[in-house]
């Protein structure tokens, strides 16, 4: 297998750090985060998977999508396509199966989202096997597995000293200097958990829809939305005009400005689907919590043509962060029985 | 709050003085309400005399431009402000912060004896249709003790008591009710199982009409204290004087003994916080705003939080705005603990939703200090609204 | 062109007209501008466009006239919320933004030959003006056209000052019902429902086009089935507050379908294959 040290990839990792924006695991507040670091000092190297998915690297909790300007002129639209290259170091196989995902909804259904593919054009990412299954992972159920290397364009295996690498693209191959590893004869390490977690696609959701189980699970749901923002693959956003009370770059003086800026949104919200008029569609908590199990493992995959699979990861991220304990293992583990 | 994210250096509010509003107690509102205001913004890291409230009426020409002069000397002595995050500027992350947690062990709790006197009552009075369901805990598969909805007498043996019983179900009685389940009716008044902070949450949700006190069954539960940790008190409990509940129907539980008195982390880190300098002050909370991701978590457990449409996410007056930078999320935190002041019963349901371990107690433990010194006044003793909310004479009016 | 190769950019159109049509409803005529007038060469009845009041926002209004009665690109809003009340503000001359053509359309074609019968109910009416316009410019392709105008009170009806041009076409009848009718009321009063009652179209060889508040149109699709009319040949056009129109957002989701790019048009039979209720 291709070898690196733990020294070697430090080395490697802050020589990117110099040229792109690298980001990693780091922990804050007792909080493991994928954030900007500045060298690999900071990365929390002992970590199973951050609290938040790689997603947002991909598709922001916010950002611009139009600059507006008003002036005496007319109206002048400023498209703001995010720039930078960016490296994401510490990937975890569930994160790089949302981004597979995501890339179904924003690039292989026309038409394409230009913010999504530029971001996903300027990133690379590499991937680190899980070397233990968290007490709430269930990827192995939903076509995943804690070495996956499939989305990654490098994978790295922990492994005896160090860490046995791969690229898997050839923007990943491009990455690589070509004295980063030695090769030796060992064999690249397995790691091999199953979780019992029964695969969400074997059971029949349209028979499930108007069962009352839903009425009794989402009765402690809070609507808080917390599940949908750590959630690898939720994809629901909203779009809104603001004033910018403080002039942006280039802005000629005179010109009220605005943005039209793009933000996470979750059908889980009260007052999602709220209409101007008052019209309130999935009124009550069962109808939302629903909509949301439907959606990942139904109506997503039927929309944008994942086949068989499921638009959840297995990450468990949703089981560890409800505040009120509604657990996808459990809806799954009740519906297929 | 706003005009400073705007970038005003200074913010003045003149109103008419006492006795002469045209509104009769507009002013008497904001000469409560501002020194809260400015106790928080202070606390936030703002200077305290950037913000000032006056009295001037319409014909005093000459104190309006004594007053106006004065402030804008004061500003322009404390310079420029420094307040709004520039938006692109990188998160300041040099405080790293270790979430609260208590330091007192978790005493003997007397579990399996509660466990089944609340079982007993909850079937007793779904059995005798005194009330339509029984909002209690229990334990779920994982061994995480949740909420729990008791629909039957059957269902009711799933109620349990466990140090772990930290939800404030009371959250569920007002707006986020359970939704109609097909056979079984709303109108019946909801029992609910309550920890001391819990009913003081009652107590000021009465007070503001959510629920009539007839609509809810209380069974209070006496309290040693709950556990974030195994075996180790929560922070919050560790400032609760209450170990009964103050407004029930039924009493579960025996007073328990006093736990050992410890100064609580969160109101040392307060005073730790007050101590500092504004500057200080203000990074120490970018540092920690700076992880939130506006998921409204806290606000959703909160059972306080209940308007129909919440103050931030309403599109009409756009309050704050939609993007998840510094300065809007900063505003809404601000925001809510200020909406919260005299209202806020401590039972920190916010920080525990918290994806991002935000600190939201010590936010609300400076409001309830501030109110309690300025008003003598601690939420939900008594079905009374907030101080914040009345007028200067003391009694409560109509309106 | 810089116009619009992003389709979550809007293109730039200048309101030639803003007309009342109702009490708190208007009509805006855009002009496109630059590339909005290729992209809008060839819009279908029952397509809809996003409009932008810049520095309110945007949202999806139906599209409520032909492109052979163009080139302008009509709608018709009610204002309601931010950005209906930042486009009421505005008037002939300002600019406004439209992302669009998006979503389906009604299979005018597979209607030519047939009977129509149009419901309309409250600026539901401004999706359906774009068939009427079909059937009045091509009157000899299609059969009868029964028109069904329903509002509130006489001063939300839409349209009114075309009427007498939808009366006076051949074979074509128009029916007007209101819930609360004032003095100088002399149609019909009453819901909708109980006009379709009374009007009765024949099914025979009919399609039927429904639009308005979701709850009318549960109960007229109801009632037209009751009357005989197959689900399949009952059109409605279906509503949900849209963000991206594109797909994406994940909002206007029913059931498997997104209603922006799957619909907004259905026939019943689809609806009811969903799970999920539109109502």
């Amino acid at each position: 297998m291709n070898f690196i040290t733990q020294a070697q990839l430090t080395e490697w990792l802050d020589g990117i750090a110099h040229q792109q924006t690298l980001i990693a695991p780091y922990k804050m507040a007792d909080i493991l985060l994928y954030q900007p670091v500045q060298s690999s000092l900071m990365i929390a190297w002992d970590s199973i998977r951050p609290v938040m998915s790689a997603k947002e690297f991909f598709f922001p909790p916010s950002e611009r999508l139009l600059l507006i300007e008003k002036g005496a002129a007319g109206i002048k639209l400023t498209e703001t396509l995010p720039k930078g290259r960016q490296v994401i170091f510490g990937a975890r196989p569930c994160d790089a199966h949302g981004i597979k995902v995501l890339d179904a909804l924003f690039l292989d259904k026309p038409p394409v989202d230009l913010y999504y593919a530029s971001r996903r054009a300027n990133t690379t990412i590499i991937g680190l096997a899980c070397k233990e299954m968290g007490s709430s992972c269930f990827c192995t159920s939903v076509g995943g597995a804690p070495d996956d290397a499939s989305n990654m364009d490098v994978m790295l295996y922990p492994a005896e000293g160090g860490y046995a690498v791969e690229a898997v693209t050839e923007k990943g191959r491009s990455l690589i200097p070509d004295s980063l590893y030695t090769i030796d004869n060992r064999q690249r390490p397995a790691f091999n958990f199953i979780s019992n977690i029964v695969n969400p696609q074997s059971i029949n959701w349209p028979a499930h829809f108007d069962d009352e189980y839903w009425a009794r699970t989402s009765e402690r749901c809070l609507s808080c939305r917390a599940c949908a923002y750590v959630c690898p693959t939720c994809r629901c956003f909203s779009v809104r005009d603001e004033f910018l009370p403080v002039e942006a770059d280039g802005c000629n003086p005179g010109c009220a400005q605005y943005e039209r800026i793009r933000g996470w949104d979750s059908c889980e919200g009260e007052n999602y689907r709220r209409t101007a008029g008052g019209h309130r569609p999935r009124a009550e908590k069962s109808q939302r919590l629903r909509n949301r199990y439907f959606c990942k493992f139904y109506f997503y995959p039927e929309q944008y043509g994942l086949g068989n699979a499921s638009a959840c990861t297995g990450c468990g991220r949703c089981v560890d962060i409800c505040p009120v304990n509604v657990d996808i293992t459990e809806v799954i583990t009740d519906l297929a029985r | 709050m706003r005009t400073f994210d705007q970038g005003a250096d200074g913010v003045l509010i003149l109103g008419c003085h006492i006795g002469e509003c045209h509104y009769e107690t507009g002013n008497h509102r904001a000469a409560k309400r501002l020194p809260i205001l400015k106790a928080l913004m202070s606390y936030a890291g703002l200077e305290p005399e950037r913000l000032r409230l006056d009295w001037v009426s319409a014909s005093e020409g000459e104190r309006f431009s004594r007053i106006a002069n004065e402030f804008v000397e004061t500003v322009r002595a404390l310079g420029p402000i420094k307040w709004r995050v520039p938006s692109g500027e990188a998160a300041i992350l040099t405080q790293q912060f270790a979430a609260i947690r208590g330091d007192v062990p978790l005493v003997e709790q007397s579990c399996a004896v509660k466990t089944d006197a609340i079982r007993a009552k909850a079937r007793e009075l779904l059995n005798n249709g005194v009330v339509g369901y029984v909002i209690g805990y229990e334990v779920g598969l994982r061994g995480r003790t949740r909420p729990s909805f008791a629909n039957t007498p059957e269902e009711a043996n799933k109620l349990v008591w466990n140090p772990d019983c930290t939800y404030n179900l009371t959250t569920y009685l007002g707006k986020k009710r359970r939704p109609a389940v097909k056979g079984i009716e709303q109108p019946k008044p909801v029992a609910v199982v309550v920890k001391p902070c819990d009913s003081r949450a009652i107590n000021v949700l009465l007070a503001e009409n959510q629920f009539t006190r007839e609509q809810v069954y209380i069974i209070g539960v006496t309290c040693e204290g709950t556990q974030h940790d195994p075996g180790v008190l929560q922070a919050r409990c560790q400032v609760c004087n209450e170990r009964v509940p103050v407004v029930y129907d039924t009493l579960i539980g025996d007073p328990p003994p006093q736990h050992e008195a410890k100064p609580s982390p969160v109101v040392l880190k307060v005073a730790e916080l007050e101590q500092k300098t504004p500057a200080e002050r203000m990074e120490f909370w970018l540092s920690q705003f700076d992880r939130c991701i506006r998921c409204y978590a806290c606000r959703q457990a909160c059972p306080m939080c209940n308007c129909p449409v919440c103050l931030y996410e309403r599109d009409d007056s756009l309050w704050i705005g939609m993007g998840i930078n510094m300065n809007e999320k900063r505003a809404f935190h601000l925001g809510r603990a200020y909406h919260l002041a005299g209202r806020c019963v401590g039972c920190n349901e916010c920080e525990r939703a918290c994806p991002m371990n935000i600190p939201i107690s010590l936010l609300n433990m400076k409001m309830a200090q501030e109110i309690e010194a300025a008003f003598s006044f601690r939420a939900g003793l008594k079905p009374v609204p907030s101080p914040v909310v009345t007028v200067l004479s003391g009694e409560y009016k109509e309106g | 062109m810089s116009d619009t190769t992003n389709p979550m950019k809007p293109y730039l159109g200048k309101l030639t007209a803003v007309k009342d049509l109702a009490t708190e409803i208007k009509l805006f005529r855009v002009e496109l501008l630059n590339g909005g007038r290729d992209a809008f060469a060839s819009f279908q009845p029952g397509q809809f466009a996003f409009v932008s009041a810049f520095g309110f926002g945007e949202a999806p209004f139906g599209i409520a006239n032909t492109c052979q009665r163009g080139p302008c690109v009509d709608f018709a809003v009610n204002r309601l919320g931010s950005v209906t009340t930042g486009l009421h503000e505005l008037g002939e001359g300002d600019i406004v933004g439209v992302r669009g053509p998006l979503g389906n359309c009604f299979p005018m074609d597979a209607f030519k030959g047939r009977n129509l019968v149009v419901l309309g109910g409250g600026i539901g009416g401004a999706p359906l003006r774009p068939v009427i316009q079909t059937v009045l410019d091509n009157r000899a392709d299609y059969g009868r056209l029964t028109i069904l105008w329903a509002a509130r009170t006489p001063s939300l009806l839409v349209f009114t000052d075309e009427y007498d041009e939808w009366r006076a076409a051949p074979d074509t009848s128009l029916h007007l019902t209101v819930d609360q009718a004032d003095e100088k009321w002399d149609h019909n009063v009453g819901l909708i429902t109980q006009l379709l009652e009374k009007v009765a179209p024949a099914s025979e060889n009919a399609v039927t086009i429904t639009c308005g508040p979701p709850i009318m149109i549960y109960y007229v699709t109801r009632m037209l089935e009751k009357m005989d009319f197959a689900a399949k040949n009952n059109y409605v056009t279906l509503e949900a507050r849209m963000h991206c129109g594109l797909g994406k957002c994940g909002r206007c989701n029913l059931g498997t379908k997104l209603i922006c790019v799957d619909g907004p048009v259905f026939n019943m039979a689809q609806v009811g294959e969903l799970m999920e209720t539109f109502l």
